[in-house]
């Protein structure tokens, strides 16, 4: 089939399209197709799905109650997610897909390794790219189309470090996983722990997604006689390694990568009796916001477990792109919509954001005040990170 | 000198998980003469059999290993009659495509129905034994010891029945066996059903101490794959001291030498031994 005649059939559809859309008035919306490249198969899977899920139950729900609304026409999300298992060179490979075969003015994706992919090229293919990573990078690079959704992870580096050494004392072994994520971890908290005092005995860190056992990696990180365990990968395989080295007599303190869910890890590692001592990202579950509550009641509905904090911060992200485009009057101008975020962030209600997201820096990085989660006594103790200081 | 017992424990449980699927998988090549990579999928079907018998039924942990083996055992007949049957006088190449298409269909028909989620089958003790400063969780124990029992128990029977030996007749010669009568299909069955009841056990007897979710059986395929190219292609005692090598290359490479080089290790060791014995450890010759 020849270019020219691919353009006839889409000039087509179109044509038929508009042709439907004037012959029953209003009622039929017009759509936005918003794009979504994350893990959908694979190891990561689950963490993609999540992911996804919350963009879903906030689609759904803007949809319902009729669509995007700018200059008086309403549009409905259409959301369209395809499978990068986790690699960045999918990852391009879909962006693209998305933007050619979409023309999805919007991209969100839930790993650094896609969004470093689609910064490669978001700004001259000009789409938006939002992200759900929380390393400083990815902002700080100063592409002009990328809004991160949650914190830094570098902003529980120091009360993290601070915590846990006050408790159990200074010898860290380093047990997390091996992906990139988790070097990022390591590079930002190594020299936090050793500038609040500290010394790092063993540095051992363990591939959670290939591992098929972790007794050899934790033994080893025993050896050293640590104080503190530094660890963390996917939730579940973060508690495996609690188990364990609980099973091989460790009695100090964790420091969990916020990956890692404190309240996942829990069900896992054996109970929250085997997490003492640990600290880590509080959980959904222990927010007392407004939202949180909402959203928790309204993941109950269709679901049988507790929802998880990137379902919640997709769901939040989804409103929050909604409203953007609402206050750019326009959905499909990524730039407009891009500078539109700081005041649409004061359009979204409290209901829809969970984590009360507050403010949103220039460089388009979304800011909260953070909440650490110590377990003391077998029962998960929240901090504000304000509170600290 | 504890830490050197532990990590051969450590290395003696794993190696006899990664033994029990390189069986299956062993004995599977005697059949269509290429590695079936769908053994994996059997694998993680296993473990989701005995979690759902286990954990969603609630029945107890033995029942649920026995039901697993059971219904792995005829998937993986069923996997023989409808897919590999059918191509038995095509090449090689058609039973590898079949074997990964296989491999796909059942993962994505199990996270259809389970999800991605990480799930957990509980351990039938949860004590852990510990002497002479050593840590020996209960599961652990069970793992060795039911791994040799269904080594030894499988021996016998290939060495000592008749059917058994039909299997070996079949591996070693298949015209020869055509020849003194051997019924190939009703062979290709039973050998199928041998290999996938050893995949299910195997992972029914892992999970407890690990995780249960779609993707878990690539981790182990990858490692039996290994195996049995190290002990020799469709050779038993291959599959088993392969598995006890790799077991413990990484139980002590990653404890003495370094965690992340504990994969490159037990990889190193397949080329060393493979440019010294090019077929494998034990190959009987048989290509």
């Amino acid at each position: 089939m020849s270019c020219n005649t691919l353009i006839n059939r889409f000039a087509g559809i179109g044509l038929a399209a508009a042709v439907t859309l004037a012959g029953t008035g209003a009622g039929l919306a017009a759509e936005v197709n918003i794009g979504f490249t994350g893990p959908l198969s694979g190891g990561a899977a689950l963490y993609g799905q999540n992911t996804l899920e919350g963009l879903k139950m906030a689609s759904a729900e803007i949809n319902d109650s009729g669509g995007i609304t700018v200059d008086g026409k309403s549009y409905d999300i259409n959301l369209i997610s395809l499978d990068d298992m986790y690699a960045p060179s999918r990852s391009a490979v879909n962006g693209k897909r998305l933007v050619q075969q979409y023309g999805a003015p919007v991209v969100f994706t839930p790993h650094s390794g896609g969004t470093f992919a689609l910064q490669a090229f978001n700004e001259r293919d000009n789409f938006l790219v939002m992200s759900y990573t929380s390393i400083p990078e990815v902002t700080a690079k100063g592409n002009k189309l990328t809004v991160k959704i949650p914190p830094n992870f570098t902003d529980y580096v120091e009360p993290f470090a601070e915590t846990t050494m006050a408790r159990f004392g200074p010898k860290l072994a380093i047990a997390n996983a091996t992906h990139d994520y988790a070097k990022y971890w390591t590079k930002a908290f190594v020299p936090a722990w050793k500038k609040a005092g500290g010394t790092v005995v063993a540095d051992t860190p363990m591939d959670y997604n290939k591992s098929a056992d972790f007794y050899t990696g934790v033994s080893k990180a025993l050896a050293a006689d640590p104080d503190v365990l530094f660890i963390g990968g996917a939730s579940e395989p973060t508690g495996l390694v609690v188990r364990q080295a609980r099973e091989l007599g460790f009695e100090g303190g964790f420091v969990i990568m916020d990956q890692a869910k404190i309240s996942e890890v829990a069900r896992v590692a054996g109970g929250m009796d085997a997490l003492e001592g640990a600290v880590g990202v509080a959980p959904l579950t222990y927010m007392d916001t407004e939202g949180a509550k909402s959203f928790i009641k309204l993941y109950g509905k269709n679901h049988d477990n507790v929802p998880t904090a990137e379902t919640a911060y997709n769901y939040f992200a989804m409103y929050l792109l909604a409203r953007a485009m609402e206050t750019a009057g326009t959905v499909d101008d990524p730039k407009a919509i891009r500078a539109a975020f700081p005041k649409a962030l004061k359009q979204v209600d409290p209901k829809h954001n969970p984590f009360a997201v507050t403010h949103m820096t220039d460089d388009g990085n979304l800011a909260i005040d953070v909440r650490i989660a110590e377990v003391t006594d077998g029962k998960v103790v929240i901090t504000q990170g304000s509170d600290m200081e | 000198m504890d830490a050197l017992l532990q990590q051969l424990l450590n290395g003696l449980t794993l190696g006899s998980i990664y033994g029990l699927v390189a069986l299956g998988l062993t004995l599977v090549y005697g059949i269509l003469h290429v590695p079936n990579f769908a053994h994996g999928a059997l694998y993680m079907i296993g473990a989701y059999v005995a979690y759902y018998v286990a954990g969603e039924l609630g029945a107890s942990y033995w029942l649920a290993m026995i039901a697993a083996a059971i219904i792995v055992a005829a998937l993986a007949v069923a996997c023989e009659r409808l897919v590999f049957h059918p191509l038995r006088h095509a090449p090689p190449i058609h039973d590898k495509i079949a074997a990964i298409g296989l491999l796909l269909f059942f993962e994505a028909v199990v996270q259809m129905y389970w999800g991605a989620d990480f799930r957990r089958l509980e351990a039938p003790s949860s004590s852990i034994f510990y002497f002479a400063g050593l840590t020996l969780p209960a599961q652990r124990v069970l793992i060795i010891v039911a791994a040799f029992a269904l080594m030894g128990a499988l021996h016998l029977y290939l060495k000592k029945t008749l059917a058994g030996s039909t299997i070996i007749a079949m591996a070693q010669n298949r015209e020869g066996a055509f020849l003194v009568g051997i019924n190939a299909n009703r062979v290709a069955m039973m050998t199928f059903a041998i290999s996938g009841a050893l995949a299910a056990v195997a992972s029914t007897l892992f999970a407890p101490i690990n995780l249960v979710y779609p993707a878990m059986g690539h981790l182990v395929l990858l490692k039996a794959f290994v195996i049995i190219i190290l002990g020799g292609m469709g050779s038993i005692p291959g599959a088993i001291v392969g598995g006890l090598i790799i077991g413990f290359a990484e139980a002590l490479g990653g404890f003495y030498i370094s965690g992340d080089y504990k994969d490159i290790i037990a990889f190193a060791l397949l080329v060393a031994i493979l440019s010294i014995k090019p077929t494998g450890l034990f190959s009987q010759g048989v290509r």
